[in-house]
C-alpha cells in the first residue's frame, strides 16, 4: 500500500492517552503535594492586606506563593534544559514561569523525549491575557514625570521609551508559554496557544488530540496557565464575574454549589500533560493515566451578548458523551467548573441535570476551585490534573465548604467526610460568562 | 476514502488600503502604499512616526448597533466588520447552516491597555517607591473603567462574532504571534475536514498602532525609522530595508465543507488545500538561521495538500522588510523549492499594508484568493537595490499577469512560530487527482 494511504488508515484509529502530568497550584508545586492537599482538604486561599495595613483591593486570594521562580521550582531537569531555563528566567512573565514548571514536570514524568526526537512533538497550550508588570514601566514613567508629579506624555518618545527593557514586548505575548516549552525542549511540532478564557484548557486539549489523531504529531504537550490575580486579569474579570468582596475567613471563601457561596476567589495556577498516540505509548512501556475519550465545545450567546451557559454546557456534555460512547450512568465522576458564584453554579448544575436527569444526584461531583480558587485558563488544566490523579488513586477528594445544599443546584458534591471512588471515567467541565462551554471525557486505560 | 474538502465561500477585510476586498485589490495591483504619518496618537516626538493605519475608520462602519463597540479596541471592531462582510458575501444567513454546525476560530492578538490611564495608575500607585501589583490595582480600579476593560480580553471578538452570527459550535481564539490568523484558519479547516462542523468563520485582526506597540517593537529594533518617506519605508527584500512599519486591520472568511457549499449553490472563491504549523525551537527573538521552522511548516502544508513544491505557482511571502526576516525567509524558500526557487514569483503584501501582526495571515489569504481568481499577482513595492542574500524573483514594483492554481502563504512570528497555508483555485478535478496520486 502507498505510504500515504496506509498513514490515513493508521491515523483513522489513533487513540490518545495521557502519559505525563505536571501541576503548579496554590496547594502544591508537585503532583504528590497537590494530591495530598486535595485529599486532605487543604485550602490554598489566604487573606490579604495592603502593605500599609489598609484593606487590599483583593481581600483574599489563592497564590502559588511557594513558587518563587527559583530554578528548583521546575522539578528534575536535564543539565542543558536547566541552563536554558535559568538564562531565560528574567524574560518570562509569571504565567509563563508557572507553565514551564508544569510542562517540564509532565515531560520528565512521561519520558517521551527519551525515545522520540522533538520534530514530531507539538505544543498546544491555553493561556490568559498576560498582564503587564507595572514595575516594568516604573523607570520610564519616572523619567517623564515633572516636579508636579504629573506624567508628561510629550516626553515618553524621547525620555521614557528608552527606559523599557528591549525584550519587554515579548514578555506580554500569551504564546510565550508554548514557545518557551518548545525552545527549551526542542519541540518542533505544531505549536499553538488558545486564549479563550476559562474554557482554554479543554479547547487546547481537544486541539492536541486532533493533532495526534490526524497523524500530525506523535505527542503533544498540552495544558494551560492562567491567573485572575494580576492587575489587568482581575480588572477584566471583574467586569464579567462576581468575585468575593469581603472575606473574614479566607479558607471558607470558595464554596462551589453551597447555598451561601458569594463569589469566585482570585487565583493562579498551571498544569500540563503529555498526550501521546496509544500504540507509541504502549510500545515504549509508558505509564498511562487515562485515555482522552472525546472532547466537545459549544457556545450559546445571542446578538445582544446575553449568554446561556446552561444550554451550551448541556449541549457540550451530550456531544462529548456521544463521541466517547459513554452513557450518563456509566460516568465515574464529574469535575465541575464550580466557580462559587450564585449564577454560574446554578447554570452548571442545571446543565448537569438536563443531561444526567435523575443520575445527577448519583454521579459524584468534585470542584478543585474549592481548594485553589479561580485561575481562569489555568483552572481547567489543574482541575483536569486533579481528576487524572484521582483516576489513578481510585478515590475522589472533597469539595471544601460544601455545607448547605442549594435547591438550585441538584447535584452531588463529594463531602469532606466521605470516601468516594473515582470510577473509571470522568468529564472535565468548564464554562465562561460569555456562554462558552467545553467538556473533555477521560477513560481509565485499564477499563478497555 | 476521500477526505472532506474545505472551500471558501465568503470573505471580508478591513485594511489600510480599503474597507473591503474589492477596495483593497486594485490598490495592491497599482502598488499603492498604505503607510503614512501616524495619527492615532501624538507620535511627533517618538522615534517612529509612521504607520499603515486603517483610514477613515469609525465603529459605525461595523454596521451594527452596540454600545460596547465604542469601548472595544480597534481590532475587535475590525474583526466584527470583516466577519459580517464575510457572512453577507457567503449569502449565509443563519437559516442556511445549522447553528450547532457553525463555529468561529480567530487569531486576534493581545489588546493594549489605555496608555494614559496606565501611566496615571503607575504615578498614583508608585508614590512610595516601588509599584507593587496590589498598589497598582487599587489605583487602576479607580482610574480604569471595568465596563470598558471587559472588552480587552483576547477572546472577546470571537465571542461577539459568535453572538452576531448565531454560531453555536466551537468558538476559539488563538495567539501565535504573527502566525496567529494563519493558524486559526488552518485549524478551522481541520475542524471542518474532520466533520466536527460544516462551516467556520475564521480569520484574525489586530492593531498595535499604540504607544505600547511602537515602544515594544522599537525596543526590539524591528521598526523602520524612515519617517521622512513613509511610502518608501517598507522595502521587503530590498538591500536598503530597515525594518517593518506597524499596520493594522482584519480579515475573516467563511470556510465551508464543499458539499455543504454546493448544496446551497454558494459561489466558491477557492480552496484551503493544505496547512502546516511548526516551531523553530530556536529563540523567542528571531528565527533559526536556516529557517528550519518555516521549512517544516511549508513541507507540512504541502504534504497536507498532497502537492509537491513544483506545483506551487506563486508565494505570498511573510516579507516583513526586516533585515533578518527577509534573509531567512529567502533561505527557507530556497530549501523548499531547490534549484527552481528562482522561477517562483514571490511578493510581499506587507510592502504596501505594513505589518498587521496577528492579522497578517488572514489579510494575505484574501490576497491569495483574489490572485487565483484574477490570474494576476501584486508587486513588492519599494524594490530598488537587490540584496545579494535575497536573490529570488520578488515581482518588483509592477503587478504581473500569471495563471496561478496553487499559492503558498507562510507566516512567521516571534517565539519561533511558523505556519503555512496552501490556497488553491477551486477545481473539481484537481484535488481528486491529488487524492488519486496519494492512493
Amino acid at each position: 500500500m502507498d505510504p500515504m494511504a496506509s498513514a490515513i488508515l493508521r491515523t483513522a484509529s489513533r487513540r490518545v492517552v495521557v502519559t505525563g502530568l505536571g501541576v503548579v497550584s496554590p496547594i502544591g508545586l508537585t503532583r504528590g503535594a497537590y494530591w495530598q492537599a486535595l485529599v486532605e482538604g487543604r485550602s490554598g486561599v489566604r487573606g490579604r492586606s495592603a502593605a500599609d495595613g489598609s484593606p487590599a483591593a483583593i481581600p483574599c486570594a489563592a497564590e502559588a506563593s511557594e513558587f518563587t521562580g527559583d530554578i528548583e521550582n521546575f522539578g528534575p531537569l536535564e543539565p542543558a534544559v536547566k541552563k536554558a531555563i535559568r538564562k531565560a528566567l528574567k524574560l518570562m512573565n509569571r504565567d509563563t514561569l508557572l507553565a514551564v514548571a508544569a510542562g517540564q514536570q509532565a515531560l520528565a514524568e512521561s519520558g517521551v523525549l527519551a525515545v522520540t526526537g522533538g520534530e514530531r512533538v507539538g505544543v498546544c497550550f491555553g493561556a490568559d491575557n498576560i498582564s503587564m508588570n507595572p514595575d516594568d514601566f516604573l523607570g520610564g514613567v519616572r523619567a517623564c514625570t515633572g516636579e508636579d508629579g504629573r506624567f508628561d506624555f510629550d516626553r515618553w518618545g524621547t525620555e521614557g521609551l528608552g527606559e523599557i527593557e528591549p525584550l519587554w514586548l515579548l514578555k506580554c505575548l500569551p504564546n510565550m508559554p508554548a514557545c518557551y516549552l518548545a525552545i527549551f525542549n526542542g519541540l518542533m511540532g505544531p505549536n499553538n496557544t488558545i486564549t479563550e478564557g476559562a474554557v482554554s484548557a479543554n479547547l487546547a486539549i481537544a486541539e492536541a488530540c486532533r493533532l495526534i489523531e490526524d497523524g500530525l504529531a506523535d505527542a503533544v504537550l498540552t495544558g494551560a496557565t492562567g491567573t485572575t490575580l494580576r492587575p489587568f486579569n482581575l480588572m477584566h474579570a471583574l467586569g464579567d464575574e462576581e468575585f468575593i468582596r469581603d472575606c473574614r475567613d479566607p479558607q471558607t471563601a470558595s464554596r462551589p454549589f453551597d447555598l451561601h457561596r458569594r463569589g469566585a476567589v482570585p487565583a493562579e495556577g498551571a498544569a500540563a500533560f503529555v498526550l501521546e498516540d496509544l500504540h507509541a505509548a504502549l510500545e515504549r512501556g509508558a505509564t498511562i493515566y487515562g485515555e482522552i475519550a472525546a472532547a466537545s465545545a459549544a457556545c450559546a450567546i445571542d446578538a445582544s451578548g446575553r449568554a446561556d451557559g446552561r444550554r451550551s454546557l448541556a449541549r457540550s456534555m451530550r456531544e462529548c458523551l456521544e463521541r466517547a460512547g459513554l452513557e450518563p450512568r456509566s460516568v465515574g465522576h464529574l469535575h465541575a467548573h464550580g466557580l462559587s458564584t450564585q449564577r454560574m453554579d446554578a447554570d452548571e448544575a442545571g446543565a448537569i441535570r438536563d443531561v444526567f436527569a435523575a443520575e445527577a444526584e448519583r454521579v459524584p461531583l468534585v470542584a478543585a476551585k474549592s481548594h485553589q480558587g479561580h485561575a481562569s485558563a489555568g483552572s481547567g488544566a489543574t482541575e483536569m490534573a486533579a481528576s487524572l490523579l484521582a483516576l489513578r488513586k481510585g478515590r475522589l477528594f472533597p469539595v471544601l465548604n460544601y455545607e448547605q445544599p442549594d435547591r438550585a443546584c441538584p447535584v452531588r458534591p463529594v463531602t469532606v467526610a466521605a470516601t468516594v471512588p473515582a470510577g473509571d471515567s470522568f468529564l472535565n467541565l468548564n464554562l465562561t460568562p460569555h456562554g462558552q462551554a467545553s467538556c473533555v471525557a477521560v477513560r481509565a486505560w485499564e477499563s478497555n | 476514502m476521500l477526505r472532506r474538502r474545505v472551500v471558501i465561500t465568503g470573505m471580508g477585510c478591513i485594511t489600510p488600503l480599503g474597507h473591503s476586498p474589492g477596495e483593497l485589490w486594485p490598490a495592491l495591483l497599482e502598488g499603492r502604499s498604505g503607510v503614512a504619518p501616524l495619527t492615532l496618537f501624538d507620535a511627533s516626538r517618538f522615534p517612529v512616526r509612521i504607520a499603515a493605519e486603517v483610514k477613515d475608520w469609525s465603529p459605525r462602519n461595523v454596521g451594527i448597533d452596540g454600545r460596547f463597540l465604542d469601548n472595544a479596541p480597534r481590532q475587535t471592531q475590525f474583526a466584527l466588520a470583516a466577519g459580517l462582510q464575510a457572512i453577507r458575501h457567503a449569502g449565509l444567513p443563519s437559516n442556511r447552516v445549522s447553528p450547532r454546525r457553525l463555529g468561529v476560530y480567530l487569531g486576534v492578538g493581545e489588546p493594549f491597555e489605555d496608555f494614559t490611564r496606565f501611566t496615571a495608575s503607575i504615578s498614583d500607585a508608585a508614590r512610595g517607591g516601588a509599584c507593587a501589583d496590589d498598589a497598582f490595582l487599587s489605583s487602576a480600579l479607580r482610574i480604569f473603567d471595568p465596563e470598558t476593560e471587559r472588552e480587552y480580553e483576547p477572546h472577546r471578538p470571537a465571542t461577539h462574532l459568535a453572538g452576531l452570527v448565531n454560531a453555536q459550535g466551537p468558538v476559539l481564539n488563538c495567539i501565535a504571534a504573527c502566525a496567529s490568523s494563519t493558524q486559526a484558519i488552518g485549524e478551522a479547516a481541520r475542524l471542518i475536514r474532520r466533520g466536527e462542523v460544516d462551516a467556520m468563520l475564521a480569520g484574525g485582526a489586530h492593531s498595535t498602532i499604540h504607544p505600547f506597540g511602537v515602544t515594544g517593537f522599537h525596543r526590539l529594533s524591528a521598526l523602520s525609522t524612515r519617517n521622512d518617506d513613509p511610502r518608501a519605508a517598507v522595502r521587503p527584500f530590498d538591500a536598503d530595508r530597515d525594518g517593518f512599519v506597524i499596520g493594522e486591520g482584519g480579515a475573516v472568511f467563511v470556510l465551508e465543507e464543499l458539499e455543504h457549499a454546493r448544496r446551497r449553490g454558494a459561489e466558491i472563491l477557492g480552496e484551503i488545500a493544505g496547512y502546516g504549523s511548526a516551531q523553530d525551537a530556536f529563540r523567542v527573538t528571531d528565527s533559526a538561521p536556516d529557517g528550519r521552522g518555516t521549512v517544516l511548516a511549508i513541507r507540512r502544508a504541502l504534504a497536507d495538500a498532497a502537492l509537491n513544491a513544483e506545483d506551487i505557482d506563486y508565494v505570498n511571502a511573510h516579507g516583513t522588510g526586516t533585515l533578518l526576516n527577509d534573509r531567512i525567509e529567502t533561505i527557507a524558500l530556497k530549501t523548499t523549492f531547490g534549484p527552481a526557487a528562482g522561477r517562483v514569483p514571490i511578493s510581499s503584501t506587507k510592502s504596501m499594508l505594513g505589518h498587521s501582526t496577528t492579522a497578517c495571515g488572514a489579510i494575505e489569504l484574501a490576497v491569495c484568493l483574489m490572485t487565483v481568481r484574477d490570474a494576476v499577482v501584486h508587486p513588492t513595492i519599494n524594490y530598488a537595490t537587490p540584496d545579494p542574500q535575497c536573490d529570488l524573483d520578488y515581482v518588483p514594483n509592477v503587478a504581473r499577469e500569471l495563471d496561478v492554481r496553487h499559492v503558498l502563504s507562510p507566516s512567521i512570528g516571534f517565539g519561533g512560530q511558523n505556519a503555512a497555508l496552501v490556497v488553491s483555485r477551486f477545481d473539481e478535478s484537481s484535488r481528486s487527482a491529488a487524492a488519486q496520486r496519494a492512493a
